[in-house]
Formats: C-alpha cells, sequence, structure tokens
C-alpha cells in the first residue's frame, strides 16, 4: 500500500470526489483516506457539498413549459419545411417569373 | 417545354422537352399557357420532393422530442441557477429547444446528446441573456487571486471539519441555493455542471469553451466560495458549523 501524504491527498480530493482521478491515483487517495482523520474529514466536507448542492438544484419545469416546447418545435419545423420549398423549386427547370405561388 | 415522364422502369426520369400542341398559333397565348403547363409539373415534382421532406422533418421531430424532451427539467435547472428567475429560465430552454431542433440534422447520434444540450443552452445564455445581466465579476474572475477569494485550505482539526460538514448537511436547500446564486457566475456554472449534472472536466471545458485546467480553477474557487458563505449562513443562524479559520472575507465574530 503507497500514501501519498496529507499534501497531494488534499490536492487530488477534489478530482477524487469527481472521478477525474485514474484508478491507481484513487486508490493511493483512498489508502490515505483510511488513515488520516483530517483528510478523510476534508473529504467528508467534500461529499456533502457536493450532494446538498446537487438536491438543492433539482428542479421541476413549470408544467406549460413542455407544451411551449412542443409548439416552439412545430413552428419551427413549419419555418424549415417553407424554406426548403423554396429552396427545392428555385432549383427546378421553368419560367417562374410568370408563375403564380 | 419541358414535362415529367416516366421511364420504363417506372420511375420518375428528368424533365424533357415535348413539341407543342398544334392548337396554340397566337404566340403570346403560347408563352402564357407554356410557363402554367411548366408551372403545374414543377408544382407536381416539388410536391413530391416536398412531401419526402416533410416526412423526413417530421421524422427527425419525432426522434428530437423522444431523445431530447427527457432533459427539459435537467435543462430548466440549469436555466434557473442561470437566469435566476423562472420565466427567464422558461424562455432560455424553449430557445435552446428551438435552436437544438434546427441543428440536430447535424448531432451525431450515438455522441453525447446532454452536453450537447447544454451547449446550446450555455451558448444561448451566454449571447442572449449575460448581456442583460450585468456581473460585476465578469472578466475578471480567473484573474483573481487566491487571498481575493479567500481562503479555506489552512489546517483545521479533523473534529472541525467533521462538524463543518455536519452543519452543511443540515442546511435549507435554500440557503444552499442563496448561495450558489450568490458566487460569480462562471464558478457557479463550473460548480454546476460538475456537482449537479456530474460532467466529466473535459466535457465542462467543452460546454463553457475554455481550457480543463480553468475549470479546475473555477471549480475550486466556487466550491470554497460556498464553503464559506454556508459556513457564514450557519453561524449566523446558530449552527455549530465551524469555519475555516483563516480568511480575507470580512471580519469574523469567534
Amino acid at each position: 500500500m503507497t500514501d501519498c501524504g496529507c499534501t497531494k491527498a488534499q490536492e487530488e480530493l477534489e478530482e477524487f470526489l469527481h472521478n477525474e482521478l485514474s484508478a491507481e491515483q484513487c486508490q493511493d487517495i483512498r489508502d490515505h483516506l483510511a488513515n488520516c482523520d483530517d483528510c478523510s474529514a476534508e473529504h467528508l466536507v467534500g461529499v456533502t457539498l457536493s450532494t446538498k448542492v446537487k438536491e438543492a438544484c433539482r428542479e421541476k419545469a413549470p408544467d406549460e413549459l413542455r407544451d411551449m416546447i412542443l409548439g416552439a418545435l412545430e413552428l419551427k419545423a413549419t419555418a424549415i419545411s417553407g424554406r426548403r420549398g423554396d429552396a427545392s423549386a428555385d432549383g427546378r427547370p421553368g419560367r417562374r417569373s410568370t408563375g403564380v405561388r | 417545354m419541358t414535362t415529367v415522364t416516366l421511364d420504363r422502369t417506372g420511375e420518375r426520369a428528368r424533365p424533357t422537352a415535348v413539341p407543342f400542341r398544334p392548337r396554340r398559333t397566337a404566340s403570346h397565348r403560347r408563352v402564357h399557357t407554356r410557363s402554367l403547363d411548366s408551372r403545374l409539373m414543377i408544382d407536381t415534382t416539388s410536391n413530391e420532393a416536398s412531401q419526402a421532406d416533410a416526412d423526413e422533418l417530421a421524422e427527425r421531430r419525432r426522434l428530437f422530442q423522444e431523445q431530447a424532451l427527457p432533459f427539459m427539467d435537467q435543462l430548466y435547472g440549469a436555466a434557473m441557477r442561470m437566469t435566476r428567475n423562472p420565466a427567464d429560465a422558461s424562455d432560455l430552454v424553449q430557445e435552446t429547444f428551438v435552436k437544438a431542433f434546427a441543428a440536430f440534422a447535424q448531432f451525431e447520434q450515438g455522441t453525447n446528446l446532454k452536453a450537447w444540450l447544454y451547449r446550446i443552452l450555455t451558448n444561448t445564455f451566454i449571447n442572449v441573456y449575460r448581456k442583460k445581466q450585468r456581473d460585476p465579476y465578469q472578466g475578471t474572475i480567473d484573474e483573481m487571486e487566491d487571498w481575493q477569494l479567500g481562503g479555506a485550505e489552512s489546517a483545521t482539526s479533523s473534529s472541525r471539519r467533521s462538524a463543518e460538514a455536519e452543519a452543511i448537511d443540515r442546511m435549507p436547500a435554500s440557503a444552499v441555493k442563496d448561495a450558489l446564486q450568490a458566487i460569480p457566475e462562471d464558478f457557479r456554472l463550473a460548480v454546476y455542471f460538475a456537482d449537479v449534472e456530474g460532467f466529466a472536466y473535459q466535457e465542462i471545458a467543452d460546454i463553457m469553451k475554455t481550457p480543463v485546467g480553468t475549470v479546475m480553477s473555477r471549480l475550486h474557487r466556487g466550491r470554497r466560495l460556498l464553503r464559506e458563505l454556508l459556513a457564514d449562513y450557519a453561524r449566523e443562524r446558530g449552527m455549530t458549523a465551524t469555519v475555516p479559520s483563516t480568511t480575507t472575507k470580512g471580519a469574523r465574530d469567534d
């Protein structure tokens, strides 16, 4: 077992918390935490902070938002197909100058 | 004169020239008739083409709604942290979905849709909403020195840290949200993306268009500020939290 020491552990605790370390680096931190009350307590603060932030930020969109989005998507789809219709007609042979829409 | 013919295989062939009908004599009438005919034929072909386009578009819309709409609540949560009010958050999310749908043909299926949506959300927020909300920290925050932001790194005993964890754990959600709202925007977003959404640092870097090192710095500073604000809150409420002993953020009572 390798203990990486407090300085390295504290430097990397945040990355450890966010799963940014390699398996080997994680093991070093775990080994250190198992034997260091200070760093374990520091890690506990970090974990608690993440958990609380996550809980506090859980939101439910207003009920009407879904319908607003569906309506907006329908409008957008109509606008897209309108533009495409023009584009494909322009590419065709024929005399559009005399044409009536 | 052009028309659409069917070739032997029954497939639509390219428009080909056909002779005039003999009964048309007056040249002005001929021109008029010809253009009318060709217009009718153009309409036929473009109708078929636009029907195929419409089918494809409808299918794309169905797929988009099926895949992207489940992220609505999450995106709304992020939009709330960005805009700080429900009306703007709803607008921002709606705009994000419309832009994402318009660009959905470019989205590579099988890649991270959630990260892609967050990138559009963040871009839209920065381009449209951030301009409305002058944040005094903008532009200078990454250059701020650690001492200006206060230090939480000083050695404290494990029992003090345990008490701090316990106090944070007992915080009401409203206090945590207020604290998050009080820290500079770039810090807040980095914390939100990492802690709430669980994005990898590289994904956050892509979303915020900044190097990974900057993400790590924002995250570290943001979390530290948050910790201090929550410690302040706990102390004001007489909760048993202990605060990091050295800090430059205001006078301490203890």
